[in-house]
């Protein structure tokens, strides 16, 4: 089990690599969300190696069978822990993914080491802790506190994923809620989520992001919802706001054989120079392989119903979508 | 300390018996654990409490007092107590390391004493998880079972107070040496628990990589779904490689 340490604390990560190919291939860095640890990226190193990727997994401060401070945790730890992940992975393009709370810890990383990384994906993720998130998370940790990890899980796991993954999986769903009880402990979940009391939102610095960036949205996550994606898009100069059909915000969990593929196209994009970015808007599409199409100009993507722009907006993202009506 | 005399195998108590309950040996060492442990902060807790309660956090401290008796009181009830020669020699060892440490990092001794105290108790709620050393397949209508479980899902609670208190304004300017202070104790409590489960030939450490039912269904739909995928890919260039030609 490789260890990485920094000061006295110990990092637990794992580094999978294609049998055949150069040490300092091209790597993603995947990070946890606030629950998670790096089994649950299983699906992820197979198949991303499987694509000719390195991929690199560890468990956060306070996740897994990484230490666990007793008191404290800051995201500034956090993020520290992250540039030292990196180091450790030699040359080749970096690309950095990151989930909900881990997608916040990435977009912080990326925000102070942006030369350090090919490219960032921000998956659910978010900039600003708006009163919706933030209330949710205040009750995410008063159910943690009065009712344990279990409660937690219980409400996660309807939350966060739909009805037919939760139709398909119900008779193991306890299965999962138990390793996910077993893995987390609750004092370790309360240090993380009390990272965000002095939370400030990092929008004003989101252009100093100087890489491609593909945000993904789940179609369906209240959670983190479209108007935290959108502040990613607008903000950061090189963006491509990607919606997940279907997806509800741990659609990594739900759906990785499509997550894995998104990845990984946008990772080969980048490398080939098609890259397009320019803040563009995308629908992903449903099966692994299948066309990415562009967001209808005319309409308001921010909108659950079919709301049209108007002209000039409309006319500014047909610009950016331009000629673009093929697979990337 | 016990140092194991054999390698340890399992993740969680057991083998169970055949009624489903964990045999009596380890009831009795984990129980005897945990008695030793909540006793002495039941202790530390009535030495620092007042006859009058004269504030709130006293009223809070009375409230946690009375939760460890209860633990006490129902671990006594619910343990199948067997003789356990190794008992005398642990509970020396255990109870020597639970006395006062007081920290240095503030001049008051009172409150020198209160962030031991504090740092003792989040320590004993946060590292040990009773009801985390079950197996799957325990009855759960077993009493030793239940114990476990009450004692964990209070642990959560209890710990408030003691997050409360020693991240508060008036620790501020020693905020590092407060969170040693917890880091000493967690790593005291850690310590012994680990050494105690060895002895009973249980190590958690290696939890993780437990493959359990939903793990494996997990991988089985995953690895379906990827030989699709590629089965479909394969197919694609199948195609084009036939309109090529």
């Amino acid at each position: 089990m490789p260890i990485l340490t920094r000061g006295r604390r110990r990092i637990r990560y794992e580094l999978d690599s294609p049998a055949e190919g150069p040490a300092d291939g091209p790597v993603f860095v995947l990070v946890n969300g606030l629950t998670q640890y790096i089994e649950l990226w299983e699906p992820y190193r197979y198949m991303l190696v499987a694509k000719g990727f390195r991929v690199a997994t560890f468990d956060l401060l306070g996740q897994g069978i990484s230490d666990k401070p007793s008191l404290h945790i800051t995201q500034d730890d956090q993020v520290a822990v992250l540039h030292d992940l990196i180091a450790e992975l030699g040359g080749g393009p970096i690309f950095l993914a990151g989930i909900s709370f881990g997608g916040v810890i990435a977009l912080r990383y990326a925000i102070a080491h942006s030369d350090t990384i090919a490219g960032l994906v921000a998956i659910s993720s978010f900039a600003e802790l708006p009163p919706q998130l933030y209330l949710l998370g205040s009750v995410m940790r008063t159910g943690l506190i009065l009712g344990g990890t279990s409660f937690l899980m219980d409400m996660l796991f309807p939350m966060n994923l739909s009805n037919e993954w939760l139709a398909h999986q119900m008779d193991a769903l306890e299965m999962a809620k138990r390793r996910g009880w077993l893995l987390n402990d609750a004092y370790a979940l309360q240090n993380l989520m009390e990272s965000f009391l002095e939370f400030e939102p990092m929008t004003p610095q989101l252009s100093s992001i100087r890489v491609p960036t593909m945000v993904l949205n789940g179609e369906f996550d209240f959670l983190t919802p479209r108007s935290l994606q959108e502040s990613l898009r607008v903000n950061i100069p090189d963006t491509e706001l990607v919606f997940v059909p279907r997806a509800y915000h741990a659609f990594t969990l739900e759906k990785p054989v499509l997550t894995a593929d998104y990845l990984a196209r946008f990772a080969r994009d980048v490398m080939s120079g098609r890259w397009k970015g320019k803040k563009t808007i995308w629908i992903g599409p449903e099966e692994p392989g299948g066309d990415f199409t562009p967001f209808p100009a005319d309409f308001d993507h921010m909108r659950a119903i079919p709301v049209r722009h108007d002209k000039p907006q409309a006319a500014e993202l047909e610009m950016a979508n331009s000629g673009e009506t093929t697979p990337r | 300390m016990n140092s194991p005399a054999r390698k340890a195998a399992n993740a969680f108590l057991g083998p169970l018996d055949e009624d489903g309950r964990v045999p009596a040996h380890q009831q009795t060492r984990v129980s005897a654990f945990l008695m030793s442990v909540h006793g002495a902060l039941a202790r530390q807790l009535a030495a620092s409490l007042p006859i009058t309660l004269q504030n709130s956090a006293q009223v809070e401290m009375h409230a946690q007092f009375c939760r460890q008796i209860e633990f006490l009181s129902m671990l006594v009830r619910a343990t199948s107590w067997v003789p356990d020669p190794m008992l005398p020699m642990l509970l020396w060892q255990w109870e020597t390391a639970w006395w006062p440490r007081p920290v240095l990092c503030v001049a008051d001794q009172t409150q020198a004493r209160m962030i031991d105290l504090a740092a003792f108790n989040h320590a004993l709620h946060a590292v040990i998880r009773p009801a985390a050393l079950l197996p799957e397949a325990i009855d759960a209508m077993d009493p030793f079972a239940q114990a476990m479980r009450h004692i964990e899902f209070e642990s959560g609670r209890l710990m408030q107070a003691q997050i409360i208190f020693l991240k508060s304004p008036q620790f501020h300017h020693v905020r590092h040496e407060v969170a040693a202070a917890v880091e000493r104790r967690h790593e005291q409590v850690r310590e012994h628990l680990s050494s105690m489960l060895l002895g009973l030939e249980v190590e958690t450490a290696g939890r993780h990589l437990i493959p359990t039912a939903y793990h494996l269904h997990v991988k089985a739909a995953m690895e379906a779904a990827a030989a699709a995928a590629n089965a479909a890919a394969a197919a694609v260039a199948e195609t084009s490689e036939a309109e090529k030609r």
